[in-house]
């Protein structure tokens, strides 16, 4: 379970969030989206307890993966997994073994992330987070630089964790995306919270903070199904 | 022209110059300079160097203390208007020659390195300055505090100065360790510390330990030199030649 | 593993060398020249050098940047400033522990300012330049400092303190160095896995559980311990924590706790090694004196960090 009640930070004298009130729990895929500057990382920052005077939770009960996460050595993809072992403080081989797996890079464990291509790295990273075993996963534009086929499988695996009884909160810049797999969107704009609902129900809010009409087309799409294509 | 006036226009060219001016004064540049000068004549003294103050280097601090100072620099030098000026070999070269430029009687010397030559530069300067009885008396003292020592034939001894630094033959404190009856087994280059002990000389002779502290000055109270049989020379005696360089001698002759 | 082992033997190896070399000689010399000259030394290159290896991974890992080096990043400038002000106005004569505590106190400023800019996250090239900054204040300082001692033997001695040296050290230096090297390098050993945890950045290691202000408080306590004490007895001595993580990271890994010991012994090897040749240098070249040791560890690093540097920012 987490929450934030009537939480507002500020930047250099400049309100980031303004009086936010939102709880989670297990089993939802909340998803967070709105322009630029809306406010979602400051919000996701202080849900992880970064920011002062937001509470840090346990760590080894959320998995935090920022924005465009780095790691700043050349480690291998095994050794980034074993970083999410930190709050326990053991190596639990069995622990990680499943994270690699889960996030499908366990073919890759040798092999070192500043070689492997950006999709996988990021799987990595995600496969770290897996590995902390946690029961809320709090991630930042998971998917933003990836390709599509990636992408989509990144978002699969966060809703079946989601689906397994975890929380997901996911700051996505995609609405489409985030309406396909999130139980829930949060949508964001200027530091406030727009609307919180199921994602079609959020989609007019949404549509009105991008200033783009909420609409149907029939034009060609790429879809997405694990049975065409594995990488 | 008529006496009031010139005594107007003498009183007006004496407030024009705000600086007091010696007319008959004599400017040393150089330590070595300053130390005869202060020991020959020093009611002559327009000004000396800082460096005579100094009572690490310099045997006439004390004396020194109440006299004029002035830096090496031409221009203070011109103000003083000195009817001689006293320098040495090395060391504010550019001021030397910019006032031998402006026509100042400028005299320069080297540094004696054994006693007659010691001898031999007190009596030049002596007449220079027109006090030569005194300069006859300060050399008559030191070659009879030369001729008291006791004539003993002693080891070999080595002068180490700061930074490892050997005094070879023909140098100042060569003549000292000559006249104490040591023979000289430094060679005038550095030697290090273990190239030192590993050849020992029976008497190891280093500078007293000033007050202010270095590296170079440090090196020569290293714990692996206390075997040695140690003498310490005040550095005020040889850093400059003169009459009180006799007191080294002395010193390593007891 | 075995990575260790051979390291650890190559420091034995160099130490025995390194008493059997000097200038008295090649060969075991006399009982007085080995214990208060050659021991002393030896002892202290492997002490100075070890401390400086184990700071540069630290460095590196806290900062994240491959480039980061106490003497590179002017740490050992400040602590060598601190020392000097101790030393040449005599404080150190007064009471001997006076010189480490000095330099600690300004090796402590300079890693302070340094962990002030990383909280910026600056990158490799501009956390350089931050370094080189701080150097330059320090060496200006230095030469200030020198112009204006009271012995004139001072100013001579610049170049022992910005280029460094280990001759004719004693027991007693040894004592004062020994005892704040030994406590900055067992702090700095247990730090690996808290420098694990910050490849990640620090606000994902924070969320990790790791008290990351702490854990650079530590980094900057262990640092200032292990250089500021050897600063204050060997002078300003740089590269050494550049050149020896950068060469172990390919034998034993890239995570930044995995470096940490073996960087301890290369850098002990790494000064012994430079201090051999430094001793060398005379007996078999026409040369007046010994090449400065900074000099030394200068001429290997700084082609290093030209190679590193291209490898952070092609």
């Amino acid at each position: 379970m987490i929450a934030l009640n009537g939480f507002s930070a500020s930047l250099g004298g400049h309100a980031v969030l303004a009086d936010i009130r939102f709880s989670a729990g297990p089993g939802e895929f909340v998803a967070i989206c709105g322009p630029n500057g809306a406010g979602k990382t400051t919000f996701l920052r202080a849900l992880a307890g970064l920011l002062p005077g937001s509470r840090r939770p346990d760590p080894r009960e959320m998995a935090y993966v920022e924005q465009g996460a780095r790691c700043a050595w050349n480690l291998t993809i095994s050794e980034v997994a074993a970083l999410g072992r930190l709050p326990y403080g053991d190596m639990n081989a069995a622990a990680i073994t499943r994270a690699l797996d889960s996030c499908g890079v366990r073919h890759l464990a040798e092999r070192r992330i500043g070689e492997v291509s950006g999709g996988q790295a990021r799987r990595a990273m995600l496969a770290r987070a897996f590995a902390t075993s946690p029961k809320a996963l709090l991630l930042d534009e998971p998917v933003a630089d990836l390709d599509p086929h990636a992408a989509h499988e990144i978002l699969h695996l966060l809703a079946s964790f989601a689906k397994a009884g975890g929380l997901v909160i996911a700051v996505l810049h995609a609405v489409d995306l985030a309406a396909a797999y999130a139980t829930r969107m949060v949508v964001m704009a200027e530091g406030r919270i727009m609307a919180d609902d199921a994602p079609l129900a959020a989609l007019p809010a949404a549509a009105k903070c991008f200033g783009l009409e909420l609409g149907e087309d029939r034009s060609p799409r790429l879809l997405y199904s694990r049975h065409l294509g594995e990488h | 022209m008529n006496w009031p006036v010139a005594l107007v226009v003498q009183a007006f060219l004496c407030l024009m110059s705000c600086a007091p001016s010696f007319a008959s004064g004599v400017v040393s540049l150089n330590l070595c300079t300053d130390q005869l000068l202060v020991l020959l004549a020093p009611e002559r003294v327009a000004a000396l160097e800082p460096l005579a103050r100094d009572p690490a280097l310099s045997f006439v601090a004390a004396e020194a203390a109440h006299l004029p100072m002035v830096r090496a620099d031409a221009e203070a030098v011109l103000r003083l208007k000195p009817d001689l000026v006293l320098a040495g070999q090395y060391g504010a070269q550019m001021t030397v020659a910019l006032l031998k430029a402006r026509g100042l009687k400028i005299i320069q010397v080297e540094e004696p390195q054994d006693f007659v030559a010691i001898a031999t530069q007190v009596m030049r300067i002596a007449r220079l300055l027109g006090v030569e009885q005194r300069g006859a008396a300060l050399v008559a003292r030191m070659q009879a505090r030369l001729a008291a020592l006791p004539s003993r034939k002693r080891g070999s001894a080595l002068v180490w100065e700061a930074g490892g630094w050997t005094s070879g033959p023909g140098s100042l404190a060569d003549a000292a360790l000559h006249a104490a009856g040591w023979r000289e087994s430094g060679t005038g280059g550095r030697i290090g510390l273990e190239a030192l002990l590993a050849n020992p000389p029976d008497l190891l002779v280093t500078e007293t330990a000033p007050s202010t502290p270095s590296m170079a000055t440090n090196l020569a109270w290293h714990p692996a030199l206390r075997g040695i049989a140690r003498r310490t020379i005040p550095p005020e005696l040889l850093t400059c030649g003169g009459p009180f360089s006799v007191g080294a001698a002395e010193l390593l002759a007891r | 593993m075995r990575a260790g082992l051979l390291l650890w033997a190559s420091v034995a190896g160099l130490a025995i060398a390194s008493l059997l070399v000097g200038g008295a000689g090649f060969g075991i010399p006399d009982w007085l020249i080995l214990w208060d000259i050659r021991v002393p030394r030896t002892a202290l290159a492997i002490l100075v050098g070890g401390g400086l290896g184990i700071s540069g991974a630290v460095l590196q890992g806290a900062l994240r940047n491959p480039l980061a080096d106490p003497g590179l990043l002017g740490i050992g400038g400040c602590a060598a400033f601190g020392a000097i002000l101790v030393f040449y106005w005599g404080i150190s004569a007064l009471f001997a522990p006076a010189l480490p505590a000095g330099a600690m106190i300004g090796a402590a400023l300079g890693c302070a300012t340094l962990m002030a800019f990383a909280g910026q996250a600056l990158s490799g090239p501009s956390l350089i330049l931050a370094g080189i900054a701080l150097s330059a204040f320090a060496s200006a300082f230095i030469a200030l400092a020198l112009s204006l001692a009271p012995n004139p033997f001072a100013l001579a001695e610049i170049t022992f303190w910005l280029m460094g040296g280990l001759e004719d050290r004693s027991l007693s230096h040894l004592a004062l160095a020994a005892p704040p090297i030994l406590l900055g390098c067992a702090i700095l050993l247990r730090l690996g896995r808290r420098l694990d945890a910050l490849s990640l950045g620090e606000s994902t290691a924070a969320t990790l559980g790791l008290d990351v202000s702490r854990t650079l408080l530590l980094c900057c306590a262990g640092v200032t311990l292990a250089v500021g004490a050897g600063a204050a007895v060997a002078g300003g001595i740089g590269f050494v924590g550049l050149v020896v993580p950068h060469l172990l990271r390919p034998l034993v890994g890239q995570r930044p706790g995995a470096v940490l010991a073996p960087s301890l012994a290369g850098g002990a090897a790494l000064l012994l090694g430079a201090d051999l040749l430094a001793r060398l240098a005379p007996l078999l070249l026409p040369l007046g004196s010994e090449p400065r040791l900074g000099v030394l560890t200068a001429l290997l690093g700084a082609p290093f960090l030209v190679r590193i540097a291209r490898q952070v920012a092609p």
